[in-house]
């Protein structure tokens, strides 16, 4: 039964994320970080990642509805794009969101009036598990302990992913990276140096 | 049902363990007090408004921004807090650490109705680094000296009894305990 429901769910995260792959390899744990994604932006349009051709991508996934305390990663990668001065053109900074029940592309958009270089993305819920499987993200749902339906909070990677121009996995680095070290990984892409191993 | 088959599924995946957006919550002592490094805080007219001014007066220092729910759910019962605080020989600090600067702030207690607090900016927009705050709202606690004694992570009950304890304790100088942590307060419906 259990192996049932994980072959059909293989295929329809293939399916969503527009990939075909071999069901084997959707169960090998060291499968690649795969950048690719349909999702919805906050004008609501259809998205995928080759919208981002040609930039450096800092990715990180989260929700906006923290009822506790609300991680500062928002704040870290803007603090990051300032530290690149000009070279903030060539990145593109994408939240994607594992909340899409709440995380409407209205309510994401304005969230985001706080965070205008960030690009907001949702989807349903099939296209946001297919993004967190692609990139190999967790989240969970967390009911509340009042029992409230709608106040549940959701454990998610806190990872910041770098992908590169093309949109491939380049490097994950810690919640809680300072922002200077995130925009010194970022260059050390935008300008790798020839004398690099 | 069927999201909770597909997450045993994505688990059975083997994927990497979850990383979390967990992280500690309520009161947190620390073994020594630490040095507050230098910020720059700005009040409403962009002038420096910085710690200094309030050598000699323990602080409690929160770091807010409008788009985190819990702080601004937070911000009325610091509001109410300040004067009776401030009673007591502890300050009360609201850093703002939205990147808009004084905007957010301005419409924020206008919405809020706040009067006592005053508006604080980070303009260097470095204090969430500085001071290490991986998550808001995060309240620090000072010493006289400008210390950093202990923080307290998450929203707390600052009006009840056990906060009345902590501040008496901060404002004397006298060590803080863990049995004078204040309650979580969560938030229950959006500010």
């Amino acid at each position: 039964m259990r192996k049932t429901v994980i072959a059909s769910l293989t295929i329809l995260i293939g399916w969503c994320a527009g990939l075909t792959f071999p069901a084997s390899a959707a169960g090998d744990p060291d499968r690649d970080v795969v950048g690719r994604f349909l999702l919805v932006d906050t004008t609501g349009r259809p998205v995928t990642d080759e919208a981002y051709a040609g930039k450096i991508r800092l990715v990180v996934f989260g929700y906006t509805y923290c009822p506790d305390i609300c991680p500062t990663i928002l704040n870290t990668l803007s603090v990051a794009l300032d530290h690149l001065g000009a070279d903030r053109a060539k990145v593109v900074t994408l939240f994607i969101s594992v909340d899409p029940q709440r995380d409407t592309v209205a309510h994401l958009k304005d969230y985001l009036v706080s965070f205008p270089e960030v690009i907001g993305l949702t989807g349903s819920p099939e296209q946001v598990a297919a993004v967190a499987y692609n990139y190999k993200a967790r989240y969970e749902k967390q009911p509340a302990a009042d029992g409230d339906p709608n106040a549940y909070s959701v454990d998610h990677t806190a990872s910041i992913y770098i992908m590169d121009r093309a949109g491939n996995f380049l490097a994950r680095m810690p919640h809680g990276s300072k922002p200077d070290r995130v925009a010194e990984r970022v260059r050390s892409y935008l300008y790798p140096k020839k004398t690099d191993e | 049902m069927q999201r909770r088959a597909f997450l045993a599924a994505l688990a059975a995946f083997g994927l990497p363990s979850p990383v979390g957006a967990k992280a500690a919550q309520g009161l947190l002592i620390h073994d020594q007090p630490k040095t507050l490094p230098a910020l720059d805080i700005r009040d409403g007219d962009g002038a420096p408004a910085g710690l200094e001014s309030l050598r000699g007066q323990a602080v409690l220092l929160n770091l807010w921004a409008s788009w985190c729910g819990p702080c601004v759910a937070e911000l009325p019962a610091l509001d109410r807090l300040k004067p009776k605080a401030e009673a007591k020989g502890v300050a009360v600090v609201a850093l703002s650490l939205d990147r808009s600067g004084k905007i957010a702030v301005v419409n924020t207690y206008a919405r809020l109705g706040i009067t006592a607090l005053a508006i604080r900016t980070d303009e260097a927009r470095a204090a969430a680094e500085k001071l290490n705050a991986s998550a808001l709202p995060v309240s620090l606690l000072l010493d006289r000296q400008g210390r950093e004694v202990a923080r307290y992570i998450g929203a707390a009950d600052w009006e009840g009894p056990k906060a009345a304890i902590l501040l008496e304790a901060l404002a004397a100088g006298r060590p803080l305990t863990p049995d004078m942590a204040p309650p979580q307060v969560k938030m229950t419906t959006a500010p």
